[in-house]
């Protein structure tokens, strides 16, 4: 499955619109990790839990996506967005959405 | 004698933030500086079409880099410093430029890896990993940074 964050993809037409596709996630490290951030903000530096975080919850809501685009029978899905939010402390909320749709190669 | 020790700690933290996360901050940024020397021709757009596409490599695909970096406390105490008066934080600035520029280049070695030439459609959002704007809590002061590109292959 073709995913991309751009309207159109080159090569290929868009032969059918399958409509928005979602998926979301909220995840949370256990509090070991929040201490270590913690302790992380006297010298600075990278956050590496954090990032793992973000990493997978974006993983998680990209494949729920994926599988709601497929369910629907497309073959791609366009303009994917994300956007964050914080529920609660060392908890955060992945939403990424796009359109799904057929993409074919053009007839010549 | 409470007092003392309460300086001195203080003091100690202060004095760490100066060392450590200086010497943190300087070491990310000759990184980044070599990682981005490394990149060479790999082209890099924030238009949504495909500049230059050519049919042949692998189909276009979307990536995302995240980085999240902490500050250090000499940092957050100048910045609550200019909290009270006013003004440009500027200690907060690198913090910032530090997150994207990392994530940013995530995004490019993932796709060095994948056979790709260059990306388009850049797009930067922060994000809210420790709650801080839920709970309203002061202290924990970072910078999380989500990244995300369409990679596509390029002739040149």
């Amino acid at each position: 499955m073709i995913v991309v964050n751009t309207e159109t993809v080159p090569g290929f037409v868009i032969a059918g619109v399958k409509g928005l596709v979602q998926g979301n996630t909220v995840r949370a490290k256990h509090a070991g990790r929040d201490i270590a951030a913690g302790f992380k903000n006297l010298v600075g530096g990278e956050l590496k839990g954090y990032t793992e975080l973000l990493t997978e919850s974006r993983r998680q809501a990209v494949e729920r996506m994926m599988a709601q685009a497929q369910q629907l029978g497309a073959n791609a899905v366009v303009n994917v967005r994300f956007t964050t939010s914080a529920v609660t402390a060392g908890a955060a909320e992945l939403y990424a959405y796009g359109t799904a749709v057929v993409l074919a190669k053009p007839s010549a | 004698m409470e007092f003392i020790f309460g300086v001195a700690v203080v003091g100690l933290l202060l004095a760490l933030g100066f060392f450590v996360g200086g010497w943190t901050e300087s070491s990310h940024f000759r990184k980044l500086d070599e990682r981005e020397a490394n990149n060479g021709e790999f082209f890099i757009t924030q238009v949504k079409t495909f500049p230059g596409a050519s049919q042949s490599g692998p189909p276009p695909t979307i990536l995302i880099g995240e980085a999240v970096i902490a500050t250090d406390y000499l940092k957050s105490f100048l910045g609550s410093l200019r909290n009270i008066f006013g003004g440009e934080v500027k200690s907060y600035q690198s913090l910032l430029v530090r997150a994207r520029r990392e994530a940013l280049q995530r995004i490019v070695e993932q796709a060095q890896a994948g056979g790709y030439n260059a990306i388009c459609n850049v797009r930067f959002q922060t994000a809210d990993v420790g709650g801080n704007t839920a709970t309203a809590k002061k202290g924990a002061v970072m910078a999380a940074m989500l990244a995300s590109a369409t990679a596509y292959h390029r002739s040149a």
